[in-house]
């Protein structure tokens, strides 16, 4: 293995509004080797290797191709380079064979396509690297595996040595997988080098070289792959600085609020992933789940308030059970959400933060209104009234909301959810892209719903979060909860064991 | 350096009126210059074209607006274009994309004619013909509309197909009941029903040259700026036109919203094909409806879905329409000039549009070294 | 001092009589350039121009819509104080009825209709006559003896043209036999063309049409078949395949009709002229052979004297009714109001 670095990417950084999205971000490919990037979803992954292939444009920061400074302004420019990118939505025209598709990507495939010659050096790089396909099926018959492999026979065809994979397991089954992988040994024996998005651990571990682990936009170390373990990444995805300096209200816990019972969702890839999990959140606490991302968080959360239809099991509000995908009668029932999509689930961007407060005002009501008579003052009055009360600094209650900042936007969605007095509240990362002092307000704002009595469900990455304000532990691996731990530092170990797959039981 | 385009983050709140005033004022200068050259090519010096120029400019835009013949002839554009534009906002502010105004007036004309020559042919009294024909009008369209309301919420087909498929249905059904078993016994075989009765024709004044449609509209106009404005269904609407997704989450049946959406919007389509029956036709004919439900769509759009300034813009779009009639009836400029004008206008306004939403912005590049 | 009074009352009289040219206002259904039915109205207007020169002043509008848009253009012509108004499509009927009333200074002439009022008349072509003559054309020169027919609408003027043609066609081969195809419509050269290769299809080798646009004949051109246009000479639009057309020829009605206008003689009389006033006629391509054109000619003549008429029993229709007994010849509203084929029509009526 050669050890010049083909890529380096120095210092990049790219904001977008609200949200440092990359800070400072350096990284460097070597010759021949896999280079995984690990992180949460919205650790900056993907948001990187879109300026890398040209798609956005860095605030600051350089590129270098072999030790020579590049611009890449887009990703046909990119592909000269010698880059290539297969994303996660693939672009393939589903009418097109496989060989035409390929065609298409050639800036200069002349007037007349030699569809011969195509089709049999489709043929002899699809032996070569292991991954089959008839290069004169139609796209629209074929699997989302067959198509990945489409993808990657573009770049090889194009002659592309950085190869950059995003999150291309997400769609393939165990054997894809398997298949996959050899394809990218043999790539890199040739000389090739591949940047590999993932935020799954096993895999990270079984393919990579090296390992830069990314977290809030932030590189968090590069290791090399013999010198760390699953745990050892786990700590450096979820972070190491986990420091209790708040003391949490001790409330007195009541009944149970929240009970689920046997629970399984499928996501949309139609895969289960949420698997026969129970819980229970009494009125007064919070229990936060731990877990990398993509274990069945969100479908969870989104099958208890009524968005995703479960498969099978059974979920009880304060001993009410609740009906499939019913969102109203959740919201009538005293349950809250504070979604992780902020954007593009809790709040209509091109609406006034008034509007955004009393989006559910017609299902439960923040403030008293004849559905026939809409009262514009009182509204007005009782949205003033809340912006106050959350310190939501806006211009107006009429400015639109996708100009207010990413902890403002929060701020508009708490108060929303909050102000109701909810008997359970979902939060589901609720601190994602804040700076220090909204996240404050957020744990807050939480908090004293605590002590006002309501059950809260807390899902989130960050350990730091879940010890400030959890009163139990749960751990998520593959949508089936892994075990309990307290709030406390000193379970990290085990807590990290658990976010890797093991039982609690098991040691 | 480099220039780059780049989105604007923030439209002025002025634009709204600045960008149609200078886009229509650009499309008048361009205009202006096409007309000089083809009177100079006519009367052969420039002087005299120019006066031509300016002469036509004037009829052009006085007689719609300020004489009483041309007023009436702008109303009588304005009605059906103003209602099926309210019906189109209807759904449009939930982003559901009903193409099938002309089709949706179509049937509102079409079973008001049924309601007048046959199943109410009984009614005397004016007053209950003409709510009848309302209604049956309206519920006509709203049915029509109902089709591809009940194939968007249960097997989530795409609405602007089948709305604008249903269009060319509904048009074929008028034509085989105007060729067919409408066609009036006493037209000697000519296409078309038999005339409305008189109970079942609008109040007009002025020589029957307005009838009282625009208040129809008018009153319409303001109901449905009092839904938007005032009512729950307005507020979610705005909710479910600007994310889907947020609409779910806060609980609405977006289902119900569609259906009810796309109902209410066929059914003003409906009501305005009823009036224009009423009010103007008088008996159903084959192609009644020069593209109304077509060219609404642009006026809806124009508006911005703001219903009282959708009879604003319908208003000085059926002017544009009796102003452009008049530079040919007077002088003799060819039809194909004047659709060049009315191209030009539309191509301006949404020119400007598009345009206002941009900047030019340099952008410094870093040299590349390969 | 009398004398005097009524003198100068007469001078001011014919000198403003003199001075005004007479106003006079075309409303077309359709563009002017479509070479078909607007086309020839159009002719008509332009040989008024060349005729009156100064004493007429002539405008006109394309595309005007049936329905309320005809109506403003009719009043804003009769706002302006124009002497007389064509209106030019059956659909402005309605538009005209209401428009003549608020204007009785202003003569209307409604072509093709058949309501009036005191200022509105209406007038039509007997173009029944010269489509019998293309008929004889059509008859003569088949060979499968399967003529197709390219209709415009299902109403009586093209149901009794395609009932004369077929008369013509009976006339000199009783074994061809008419198919029609309906395209409802007056002007959209792809249907049209769409609906002349169905015929085509089907073994047509002439193709016959009611529409404004030469496409039909351009498809009868592609496949190497005969032609027979209408409106105007179509021949340059189909050189190899164009045999003959009847078309209309509105000049010298127009010029009528402006005289008694101007000398105060214009009466609400429905006119409805023939070969005879050369309201219509027909031609003939190079491609008739002589024989057949020596025919024509003289069936012309025969017309144009009151010695022949297209239709003439016995007149059977498809079912094999009787319709009109031997020699019985059909009254002018039995031919304004037709609803059924002759026998050897194929086709129906929608």
């Amino acid at each position: 293995m050669e050890d010049f670095p083909v890529l380096e990417m120095k210092h990049i950084s790219k904001s977008f509004p609200g949200v440092m999205a990359n800070d400072d971000i350096s990284l460097q490919l070597k010759k021949g080797e896999v280079h995984a990037l690990l992180g949460e979803n919205g650790a900056g992954k993907t948001t990187l290797m879109n300026i890398l292939f040209g798609i956005y444009h860095a605030d600051r920061g350089e590129v270098f191709i072999n030790n020579g400074k590049v611009s890449i302004t887009s990703p046909s420019h990119a592909l000269k380079y010698g880059i290539g990118m297969v994303q996660q939505h693939f672009t393939l025209v589903p009418s097109f064979t496989v060989a035409e598709n390929v065609v298409l990507g050639l800036k200069d495939f002349g007037f007349v396509i030699k569809t011969k010659t195509v089709e049999s050096k489709i043929k002899e790089l699809s032996e070569a690297y292991g991954l089959p396909v008839n290069p004169r099926a139609r796209v629209w018959t074929l699997s989302v595996g067959e198509r990945q492999r489409i993808e990657i026979l573009k770049l090889l065809y194009t002659g592309a040595g950085i190869i950059i994979l995003d999150e291309p397991t997400a769609v393939l089954t165990p054997q894809e997988s398997d298949m996959l992988f050899k394809a990218i040994r043999k790539l890199v024996s040739e000389g090739s080098s591949v940047i590999f998005i993932s935020h799954k651990l096993d895999e990270v571990l079984a393919i990579s070289d090296r390992i830069t682990v990314l977290r809030g936009g932030k590189v968090v170390g590069t290791v090399e792959r013999e010198k760390i373990d699953r745990r050892g990444l786990v700590r450096m995805m979820v972070g190491r600085d986990v420091l209790l300096d708040q003391e949490k209200p001790v409330v007195e816990t009541g009944r149970a609020i929240l009970k689920i019972e046997n629970l399984n969702v499928k996501n949309d890839k139609d895969l289960m992933s949420v698997r026969d999990l129970s819980l229970e959140i009494r009125s007064g606490e919070i229990l936060g789940i731990a877990g990398v991302a993509g274990n069945g968080q969100r479908e969870l959360a989104e099958a208890i308030y009524g968005l995703r239809k479960k498969v099978s099991g059974r979920i009880e509000l304060d001993g009410h059970e609740l009906r499939q995908g019913n969102v109203a009668e959740r919201i009538r029932a005293g349950l809250s959400f504070i979604p992780q999509d902020r954007k593009t689930m809790a709040t209509c961007p091109n609406l006034s933060v008034m509007s955004n407060l009393f989006m559910k005002n017609s299902i439960c009501e923040l403030v008293h209104c004849s559905p026939w008579k809409l009262d514009g003052r009182r509204m007005h009055s009782k949205a003033d009234e809340l912006i106050g009360e959350f310190s939501i600094s806006t211009p107006s209650a009429k400015t639109e909301v996708r100009y207010l900042s990413g902890g403002n936007l929060q701020k508009v969605v708490l108060a929303r959810e909050l102000s109701n007095e909810p008997k359970v509240i979902i939060a589901e990362h609720p601190t994602r892209g804040l700076d220090i002092g909204a996240m404050e307000f957020v744990y807050k704002s939480l908090l004293s719903q605590k002590e006002r009595g309501a059950a809260i469900l807390l899902l989130a990455g960050e350990l730091y979060e879940i010890f400030r304000l959890s009163d139990r532990v749960a751990v998520i691996y593959e949508g089936q909860i892994m075990g309990y731990t307290p709030p406390d530092p000193s379970y990290i170990e085990e807590i990290g064991f658990m976010m890797a797959g093991a039982r609690q039981e098991d040691h | 350096m480099k220039i780059r385009i780049e989105k604007r983050l923030e439209i002025p709140r002025y634009a709204g009126i600045i960008v149609p005033v200078i886009s229509v004022a650009v499309a008048l200068l361009i205009m202006g210059i096409i007309l000089l050259v083809f009177f100079v090519g006519r009367l052969g010096n420039l002087s005299s074209a120019f006066r031509e120029t300016v002469e036509a400019y004037k009829e052009m835009l006085t007689w719609p607006f300020a004489n009483r013949y041309g007023l009436f002839s702008t109303f009588m554009r304005m009605v059906p274009l103003a209602f099926v534009a309210l019906g189109l906002s209807f759904a449009y502010r939930m982003k559901i994309w009903n193409i099938g105004g002309e089709g949706q007036l179509y049937m509102g004309a079409m079973v008001s004619t049924w309601g007048a020559l046959f199943l109410f042919k009984d009614v005397k009294s004016p007053l209950i013909m003409i709510v009848l024909l309302s209604i049956v009008g309206a519920a006509a369209g709203a049915a029509w509309a109902l089709i591809p309301a009940l194939m968007k919420a249960f097997a989530r087909t795409d609405e602007i197909v089948v709305t604008l498929m249903l269009n060319y249905v509904a048009i074929f059904w008028v034509d085989y009941l105007v060729y067919g078993p409408w066609k009036d016994p006493k037209g000697y075989g000519f296409p078309g029903t038999a005339p409305f009765p008189d109970q079942a024709r609008l109040p007009s004044f002025f020589d029957d040259e307005f009838h009282i449609g625009v208040f129809i509209a008018l009153a319409v106009a303001v109901l449905l700026q009092y839904i938007y404005r005032k009512t729950g269904w307005g507020f979610n609407s705005q909710i479910v036109g600007d994310n889907l997704l947020a609409a779910r989450y806060s609980g609405i049946n977006v289902r119900n919203y569609t259906i009810i959406a796309l109902v209410v919007s066929g059914a003003i389509a409906g009501l305005g094909g009823a009036v224009q029956m009423m009010g103007v036709q008088h008996r159903l004919q084959h192609g009644f409806s020069p593209g109304y439900g077509y060219t609404a769509i642009i006026v809806a759009w124009l508006a911005k879905l703001n219903p009282l300034a959708i009879l604003l813009v319908s208003f000085l779009f059926g002017g544009l329409l009796v102003g452009n009639d008049q530079l040919q009836m007077f002088y003799k400029l060819p039809m194909a000039l004047i659709s060049v004008f009315q191209g030009l206008v539309l191509f301006c306004l949404l020119g400007g549009e598009a345009v206002s939403k941009y900047r030019l912005a340099i952008v410094k590049e870093v040299p590349e070294n390969e | 001092m009398k004398r005097f009074l009524l003198i100068l009352t007469l001078l001011l009289v014919t000198t403003a009589m003199l001075a005004a040219p007479l106003r006079v206002a075309f409303i077309y259904v359709a563009p002017i350039g479509d070479g078909g039915w607007s086309f020839m109205h159009n002719q008509g207007r332009l040989y008024l121009e060349k005729v009156f020169g100064s004493d007429i002043v002539t405008d006109f509008i394309e595309n005007v819509p049936e329905g309320a848009e005809g109506e403003s253009v009719f009043r804003g012509y009769a706002q302006r104080g124009y002497d007389l108004v064509f209106g030019t499509s059956f659909g402005y009927m309605d538009s005209m009825v209401k428009v003549s009333k608020s204007f009785p200074k202003t003569t209307f002439m409604h072509c093709s209709g058949y309501q009036v009022t005191d200022n509105l008349g209406t007038y039509f072509g007997r173009m029944y006559e010269p489509r019998f003559l293309s008929g004889l054309v059509a008859g003569a020169m088949t060979k499968t003896n399967i003529i197709g027919y390219v209709a415009a609408f299902p109403i009586p003027e093209v149901i009794r043209g395609i009932n004369a043609f077929a008369m013509g066609v009976q006339y000199v081969n009783p074994q061809a036999k008419v198919h029609v195809v309906w395209s409802n419509t007056w002007f959209d050269p792809a249907r049209e063309k769409e609906a002349a290769v169905s015929l085509l299809d089907i073994g047509a080798d002439v193709i016959a049409q009611h529409q404004d646009s030469p496409a039909p004949q351009q498809a009868a051109e592609d496949r190497g078949v005969y032609s027979i246009g209408y409106n105007s000479d179509m021949s340059a639009f189909a050189p190899k395949a164009f045999l003959a057309a009847p078309v209309w020829n509105w000049g010298p009605y127009y010029e009528k009709i402006v005289r008694s206008v101007m000398d105060g003689t214009w009466t609400n009389a429905q006119y409805w002229g023939g070969i005879n006033d050369g309201a219509v006629d027909i031609v003939l391509s190079d491609l008739v052979p002589s024989g057949v054109a020596k025919l024509v000619m003289s069936m012309r003549n025969a017309i144009v004297k009151g010695d022949m008429h297209p239709f003439v029993g016995p007149i059977y229709d498809q079912a094999g009714n009787l319709k009109y007994a031997e020699g019985e010849i059909p009254s002018d509203g039995d031919l304004l109001s037709m609803d059924w084929f002759i026998n050897n029509v194929v086709g129906k009526i929608q």
